[in-house]
């Protein structure tokens, strides 16, 4: 997708020119760009089975922070405008260092610390516990479906299992930049976290440390060279999402994108069956370059 | 400064040991470096609007094998060195150095610092190391281009063969060993050389903010050298400290860098964070002409920020596989670090509260740290919470707060520093009309930046690429980029009206009485040109930094030197 208005603060001639140049683009472009078709406001709709608990917990601290924020700055500007220093206008002399003063403090950081963390906290801790953190162990998800990730400069190499569901066999499904999945429409708002088919991966890298992003599944973890980290999420519907890389990994960094397709269940079963039997078809012992598979991390 | 000096050329002008003239070295040094890296940060934002058009006007000087054109590689050198520059060779010596150099001695009545030639060891370090960085940018196959935090293993030949990623190692590990020296030195001459009188509670805040820098640099930095040093041993010698096993025969990780960096790294936040907490502390109540609120609660708060600082890193590694119980707990810990900083602000704004505020240059940068570091300070709990921060971990979000907390709030608590001392350090009045039309010519589009970025990370725009338009999720977030260009620009402009403010007032502004801002600490009792030494007979202190508008002064004066015992308590005094 290309935009074509990242023309519009090219004309750069002279310092001067420049200055009014970008004051007026400045008052002329935000409210242009906001309203064109190809731009967005906020992350795309969460399309995982608890990518709400990213959106909401984010709203939660927009609303704590902003109410603590509002309230520092009225506490800002009503002295800078009513205590002026003037004529005959003389301040108050208060070390703040009364007992009522140190209760006072006390008291604000208690409810500081219990409105702004704690409550935060418990939110945070449940949604870790039940969602981004709560990758399922052994036999809680039997119906997961597996994928090991090699990352390297700069691509998402993507191993499935195939049908015989073990790693390191010929019928391993080898992508490139993309992965396919199935979606679980039963897994929204389901209280068993492992509803429908969630998607384990196990991550690691080729060279330098990348990490996968999926921001439509409110999910990122790194992939480090010579150790394999989890993760995982249940897409809940059919579409085409993207696929990032969040951490700098040289030159072409921020071209190692990819397209992560979520499938109905019923297309996923076929694209994994043609898929499988084309790679047993087309499998050479001797590429070493697709021998990469690692025993499963649980 | 000529005349006060006995000796030769080179001991007065180069090799000075006078901390007055140490802290202008360290200031115009600090200064150039801001000019530099505030330049790479213009090419960063061109780049990010415009992807792939020449640079305009000096493009084609330093990219000439493009015509112009910042590619990938100069991209990545672009914002790894502007992070470097202004963190260890911008901010570090124009906050850190020329303010701890200037105060410290002058605010506790001594003569000069305790270790005058380790000063200027100091600064001629921190010389060598910036020699060494810049020397780097101009190596085959470029500068480091890992980023300022230089994870391995990209970091190591791996990812990055050539000499600019080991130049800048022994640049870091150099520019280390000069805040470490510091460091000693500062602590020292607090502990040691306070002038009579001058009791711990009696002490500036500018000076405690200081000391709890100095010793967060002399804990802290140490660590960043030995990662260092690990890294030139990986890229030099073939050591495989941080390659693991599957890279090479060795049996390394890349992740006991993270550790190391972070350990050091987060005190550093504060390091550059604290000096300029207490200098608006010290200003907000100067120019409020009120006592500092609850001065020994700022005390203890910046105390606990210092100590707390060393326990949270781990929050900068939420999405490496960190163990989940040792993440909660940094989240934990890290939202405990909002009690001290509260707190903080909390006084800062009873401070205000009821004063008769001077709204000078110097008052509206402190008020502008209030604002600055608010938005960044609370932004914080977004990145704290494991839970949100899986998402905004390296997008424009981090980008945005970690801006706004360290980079703006330094940078403002340094510019206070500037329109506050100045009169005393060249005898000169800054111009305030130009300081006010930088303060708001600053803080508008500054807000913008940040803020902007703050919605494009928010909206999944990663950090640190080339070209934003490549991918289709990040292109749509185009606009932001182009609005944050457009503010950076400006703010990069209004930069242009403080350098000539400062030069022009420097050396032909109006001159300064001995104390333009009616203030009590020791530093405004010498007359311009301080000499060598500071002060002609020691002074004794008898009363606290901020008894302002004493009700026993009288109706005609709201402030009291602290050598000068108040009406009511005379006598009682030793």
């Amino acid at each position: 997708m290309t935009l074509s208005h990242s023309h519009s603060v090219r004309s750069f001639l002279g310092p001067v020119r420049a200055v009014i140049a970008t004051v007026i683009a400045a008052a002329s472009l935000a409210p242009g760009a906001l309203a064109q078709d190809a731009t967005r406001w906020g992350p795309k709709e969460s399309a995982s089975s608890f990518g709400w608990r990213f959106d909401d917990l984010f709203m939660l601290i927009v609303i704590l922070t902003g109410v603590s924020f509002l309230i520092m700055m009225v506490m800002l500007l009503v002295p800078v405008f009513r205590d002026k220093a003037r004529a005959g206008h003389k301040a108050s002399f208060d070390h703040g260092r009364s007992l009522h003063d140190k209760r006072f403090t006390a008291i604000v950081s208690v409810i500081v610390f219990i409105v702004l963390d704690a409550w935060v906290l418990v939110v945070a801790m449940r949604d870790l516990d039940e969602g981004f953190w709560n990758v399922p162990g052994p036999g809680e998800a039997p119906n997961a479906v597996r994928v090991q990730v090699l990352a390297q400069q700069w691509a998402w190499n993507f191993r499935q299992p195939g049908v015989d569901n073990k790693f390191g066999t010929p019928d391993d499904i080898l992508t490139l930049n993309e992965l396919v999945v199935p979606a679980s429409a039963e897994a929204e708002g389901n209280e068993d976290w492992f509803a429908g088919r969630p998607v384990v991966l196990n991550l690691s890298s080729k060279d330098v440390i990348h990490s996968l992003f999926l921001p439509e599944m409110r999910v990122k973890r790194d992939a480090n060279p010579g150790a394999i980290n989890r993760m995982w999420f249940t897409p809940i519907r059919p579409g085409d999402y993207a696929i990032l890389c969040a951490e700098l990994c040289g030159f072409a960094h921020y071209q190692m994108h990819g397209k992560l397709r979520v499938l109905s269940p019923a297309d996923f079963d076929a694209w994994e069956a043609e898929a499988s039997a084309m790679a047993l078809a087309a499998y050479d012992e001797n590429d070493a370059g697709a021998q990469w598979a690692w025993d499963w991390q649980e | 400064m000529s005349g006060e000096h006995k000796g030769g050329f080179l001991s007065t002008y180069v090799f000075s040991k006078d901390h007055k003239y140490i802290a202008k070295q360290f200031l115009w040094f600090g200064l150039i470096w801001l000019l530099i890296g505030g330049v790479m940060a213009m090419m960063i934002r061109w780049q990010l609007a415009n992807p792939g058009e020449a640079f305009p006007l000096l493009g084609k000087l330093f990219f000439p094998r493009t015509g112009g054109v910042i590619d990938p590689d100069a991209y990545n050198m672009l914002f790894s060195m502007h992070g470097t520059i202004m963190i260890f060779l911008g901010l570090t010596p124009a906050l850190i150095g020329a303010w701890g150099n200037w105060c410290i001695p002058l605010m506790i009545g001594a003569p000069d610092m305790i270790f005058p030639l380790l000063n200027t060891l100091s600064f001629w370090t921190v010389v060598i190391g910036g020699a060494v960085g810049a020397y780097s940018l101009f190596v085959p196959l470029g500068a480091l281009e890992a980023g300022w935090t230089g994870y391995p293993t990209l970091s190591t030949t791996v990812g990055t063969p050539g000499s600019g990623e080991t130049l800048w190692a022994i640049a870091v590990f150099i520019i280390g060993a000069s805040s470490i020296m510091g460091g000693i030195n500062y602590i020292t001459t607090v502990v040691r050389l306070r002038a009579p009188g001058m009791t711990w509670g009696k002490l500036p805040l500018t000076i405690w903010g200081l000391f709890f820098t100095a010793v967060l640099n002399v804990l802290f930095l140490p660590v960043i050298g030995s990662a260092m040093l690990l890294l030139i041993f990986d890229r030099v010698y073939g050591t495989q400290f941080y390659v693991p096993a599957t890279l090479t025969s060795g049996g390394g990780d890349p992740i006991l860098y993270q550790h190391l960096f972070w350990i050091f790294g987060h005190p550093e936040v504060y390091i550059l964070i604290l000096p300029a907490w207490g200098i608006v502390s010290d200003l907000l109540s100067f120019f409020a002409r009120k006592p500092a609120f609850g001065y020994r609660a700022t005390v203890g708060a910046m105390l606990a920020v210092t100590v707390l600082s060393a326990v949270v890193y781990g929050h900068h590694m939420f999405t490496t596989g960190l163990s989940p119980m040792l993440g909660e707990s940094f989240m934990l810990l890290t939202m405990i670090i909002s009690v001290p900083g509260e707190i903080l602000f909390f006084n800062w704004l009873h401070t205000i509260w009821k004063g008769s505020l001077r709204l000078n240059s110097a008052m509206l940068f402190s008020l502008g740290v209030i604002f600055v570091f608010g938005l960044g300070g609370l932004t914080g709990l977004f990145l704290a919470t494991i839970a949100t921060d899986i998402f905004l971990h390296d997008t424009y979000f981090v980008v945005g707060h970690f801006h706004l907390t360290m980079a703006a709030s330094a940078l403002f608590g340094a510019f206070a520093g500037i329109y506050f001392w100045v009169p005393k350090m060249y005898g000169r009045l800054m111009d305030e009309r130009l300081g006010k039309l930088h303060f708001w010519c600053t803080i508008i589009p500054l807000t913008t930046v940040f803020c902007t970025m703050f919605v494009s990370g928010w909206s999944g725009m990663p950090r640190r690429y080339a070209d934003p338009t490549s991918s289709p999720y990040v292109a749509e977030l185009q606009y932001l980029n182009e609005i944050t260009t457009i503010a950076a620009f400006i703010l990069g402009a209004a930069q242009l009206i403080f350098a000539f403010n400062f030069i022009k007032s420097c050396f032909w502004g109006k001159k300064a009485p001995d104390n333009p801002w009616e203030v009590g600490t020791l530093d405004w009792i010498p007359a311009y040109p301080v000499p060598h030494g500071n002060f002609a007979t020691t002074p004794t202190v008898v009363t606290g930094p901020h008894e302002f508008s004493h009700p026993a002064l009288g109706p005609d004066r709201d402030w009291i030197s602290q050598t000068e015992a108040l009406p009511e308590t005379e006598g009682k005094t030793a």
